[in-house]
C-alpha cells in the first residue's frame, strides 16, 4: 500500500500532506532514506506458524524428512498395489512383441511391447450357453515401448515373467544362387 | 570395489514417513495399538457375529502377513492404508457387510490339488 | 491510511492504472481472426501467433526466474504453456505462480494424474492453473511412482484439497502434509487404485446381498459373460494427411544463464 503510494508521486500532487515517506511505511523495520544504509539493513527473520510451536526433535525431523533415505534398488509394491494375492502369486506373465497380422501388410500396430496374463478356465455359462470367466486379468494387456520397460514393471509388482521369442529379430542368413548347385549340401536342388 | 558392489544394489529416494526402520516399526506397533482398543467398539456399533477373539486373532493375522517387508516405504505405505481404514472403521463410515468383507467368509476355497480339481469339473 | 486514499483518489488514479501494470506480463485476449467469406469446408484451427508468442515470452521469464525446478517450457499444438518441473519442486513453482505479480495465478482448476507404466516414474501429475487477472492458464507437469511421496499443494491452494484425495484414491500417490488424505470416490473396503493401468475394467470382487448372511458379501468376481477386447488398433496409418502436422508440443528453448 505504501509502496504504491510512494511509487505513483501522488504526494508531490498534493501539498497539504506533511507526512514523510518513513511514516508512511508498512515494513516492520525502520527502512532510512539514505540508500546506502537502507541497502545494508536487513530485516528480521519471519517466524512461520507451523514451525514457531514445535521441539527441536520435531525440527529434525521435518529437517530429515526433506532428505534422502537408502533403500533397495528393486522395490516391490505387490503388497500396496491393492492387487488379490491370488492375481499376484499364481500369474504368469508373458511378455512379447505384437506380430503383424498375417492377413495384411500394414505394420502401424506393431512395434512396441506388451505384457498378457496366462489364461484361466472359460465355462460356459448354463442358462444362456455365454462365455463366462472368473478371472478378471484376462483381456488385461499393457503396452510398453521395449522389453526392459515390460521386465522392470512385472519385477516391481512381484508377477513371474517368461519372454517370448520375438518374430521380428531372426537372424538374416545371406542366401545366394550357388548353394542350389553345391556338390555337398543339403541346399542342393537336384540331382540332376 | 566393495563399497560400489553395495551401492548397486541400493537407491536414494525420498521418505514417506518415516526415515529408518525402528521409526516404521514404532508406527506399525502404534497402529496395532490403536486397533486393538478399537475391537470391542466395533463388535458393539458394528453388530457382527464374531467374538473379540476372533477378531484380535484376525487382527494379528493381518499384520503378521505383511511381516517379512523390508521396504521401510513399502511400510509407510501400509501403514497410511491401515490408518485410513481405521478411520473409515471409528467413525462408523463401512457398513456391516463391508467390514466383514475382511474375514472371507462366503468364499469357497478353490481345488488346488489335482483331484478335486478333477472332480469339481476344473481343467 | 483510509482517509489518505480518499484524499489521493482523484488526483492518483489515472497515474495508478500505468503503473500498475507491468509490460512483461499482459496478455490481452486476442480476437480470432475471421474466416475468409465463403468458407465452408471445416478446417483445422489456425494457430493464434499472437497468443503464442506471448505466452512463449511468459514461459522464458517463468523459466529465467525458476532455474532450479523447471526441467522444461513447452506449447501445446493448441497454445498451451506447459512447465515440466521436478517433484521437489512442486511447492516453489506454484507458490510462485500464484503470488508473483506477474504471474497470478490464483486459481487452481484441476489437478489429474496419468498412468504410463512403460516409465519408471509411471505417473505423471498435472497441476492446471487459471490466471482471473491477465486471463490466461497454464500447466504444471511432475513425474512420480508408486512409493514417492509429493508434497500437497494444500496450503496454497485451498481447492487441491478433493483434486489431491481424487489422485490419492484413483492412483496411489502420496500426498505429503495434507490435511485430511482419504478415499474420495470409491467404496469404504475398497482396495486397489482403480485408474491405474494394469487395474483391470470389471475389478476384482463383486458385491452382492447374501440372503443366509443378511447382509452385503464381497466376493471374487464371476462374471456370466466375460468382457470381450475388441483389438481396435489398425495396422495401416491413420492420418497420412497429417503426417507433416505439428508437433503435439514444442519446446521453448530456454538460453542457460553463465
Amino acid at each position: 500500500m505504501a509502496s504504491l503510494l510512494l511509487r505513483s508521486g501522488a504526494l508531490k500532487k498534493c501539498p497539504n500532506l506533511k507526512w514523510s515517506i518513513a511514516s508512511l511505511s508498512t515494513t516492520s523495520s525502520r527502512l532510512s532514506d539514505d540508500v546506502s544504509k537502507a541497502v545494508k539493513q536487513k530485516e528480521a527473520p519471519q517466524i512461520t506458524h507451523d514451525t514457531a510451536l514445535l521441539n527441536p526433535e520435531e525440527i529434525e525431523q521435518r529437517k530429515r524428512l526433506q532428505g534422502y533415505i537408502t533403500v533397495d534398488a528393486q522395490s516391490n509394491v505387490a503388497p500396496i498395489t491393492g492387487q488379490p494375492e491370488e492375481h499376484v502369486k499364481g500369474r504368469l506373465v508373458r511378455i512379447y512383441e505384437p506380430a503383424k497380422n498375417a492377413m495384411q501388410s500394414g505394420t502401424d500396430n506393431t512395434g512396441h511391447w506388451e505384457m498378457d496374463f496366462d489364461t484361466r478356465e472359460r465355462w460356459e455359462n448354463p442358462l444362456m450357453g455365454w462365455c463366462s470367466s472368473g478371472d478378471p486379468l484376462s483381456n488385461m494387456k499393457v503396452q510398453f515401448s521395449s522389453k526392459e520397460e515390460a521386465i522392470r514393471h512385472c519385477e516391481k509388482n512381484g508377477w513371474e515373467w517368461y519372454i517370448q521369442e520375438s518374430s521380428f529379430e531372426k537372424p538374416f542368413k545371406p542366401k545366394s544362387y550357388g548353394v542350389n548347385f553345391s556338390w555337398n549340401k543339403r541346399t542342393r536342388v537336384s540331382t540332376k | 570395489m566393495s563399497s560400489h558392489a553395495i551401492r548397486a544394489g541400493t537407491k536414494q529416494v525420498r521418505p514417506i514417513l518415516s526415515t529408518d526402520r525402528h521409526e516404521a516399526r514404532q508406527r506399525v506397533l502404534n497402529l496395532y495399538k490403536a486397533w486393538y482398543r478399537q475391537l470391542p467398539y466395533i463388535v458393539k456399533q458394528y453388530d457382527i457375529p464374531k467374538s473379540v477373539d476372533s477378531l484380535k486373532q484376525k487382527l494379528r493375522e493381518e499384520f503378521r502377513k505383511n511381516d517379512h517387508l523390508q521396504d521401510i516405504r513399502v511400510i509407510d505405505m501400509l501403514v497410511v492404508k491401515g490408518q485410513m481404514e481405521l478411520k473409515e472403521t471409528v467413525n462408523f463410515w463401512k457398513q456391516k457387510g463391508t467390514f466383514m468383507s475382511y474375514f472371507k467368509d462366503t468364499v469357497e476355497p478353490k481345488p488346488k490339488d489335482f483331484l478335486s480339481k478333477f472332480l469339481s469339473g476344473h481343467n | 491510511m483510509a482517509s489518505l486514499l480518499r484524499q489521493l483518489a482523484r488526483t492518483v488514479r489515472p497515474s495508478l492504472v500505468r503503473n500498475g501494470v507491468c509490460s512483461t506480463s499482459v496478455l490481452y485476449k486476442h480476437t480470432e481472426s475471421t474466416e475468409a467469406p465463403g468458407e465452408t469446408r471445416p478446417t483445422v484451427r489456425k494457430p493464434d501467433l499472437l497468443a503464442r508468442s506471448q505466452l512463449k515470452d511468459f514461459g522464458k521469464y517463468v523459466a529465467e526466474c525458476l532455474p532450479k525446478y523447471i526441467q522444461k517450457v513447452q506449447i501445446t499444438a493448441g497454445d498451451e504453456l506447459e512447465l515440466l518441473i521436478v517433484p521437489e519442486g512442486v511447492l516453489p513453482v506454484l507458490q510462485f505462480l500464484k503470488d508473483h505479480h506477474n504471474a497470478q495465478f490464483a486459481n487452481i482448476t484441476d489437478i489429474t494424474a496419468l498412468d504410463v507404466p512403460s516409465r519408471e516414474y509411471r505417473f505423471e501429475l498435472v497441476y492446471n492453473l487459471l490466471s482471473l487477472r491477465f486471463n490466461s492458464r497454464i500447466r504444471v507437469k511432475t513425474y512420480t511412482d508408486e512409493l514417492t511421496p509429493i508434497d500437497s499443494a494444500c496450503d496454497i491452494y485451498k481447492g487441491a484439497n478433493w483434486y489431491e484425495r481424487e489422485v490419492w484414491d484413483m492412483y496411489g500417490v502420496f500426498f505429503a502434509n495434507h490435511p485430511d488424505l482419504r478415499r474420495i470416490l470409491t467404496d469404504y473396503g475398497f482396495e486397489g487404485h482403480p485408474q491405474r493401468k494394469d487395474f483391470p475394467l470389471s475389478g476384482y470382487v463383486e458385491v452382492r446381498y447374501d440372503d443366509e448372511k443378511k447382509r452385503v458379501v464381497v466376493e471374487p468376481l464371476e462374471l456370466a459373460q466375460e468382457f470381450r477386447r475388441f483389438e481396435l488398433s489398425a495396422p495401416w496409418e491413420q492420418f497420412p494427411n497429417f503426417r507433416n502436422a505439428p508437433p503435439a508440443a514444442e519446446e521453448i528453448k530456454v538460453e542457460e544463464k553463465k
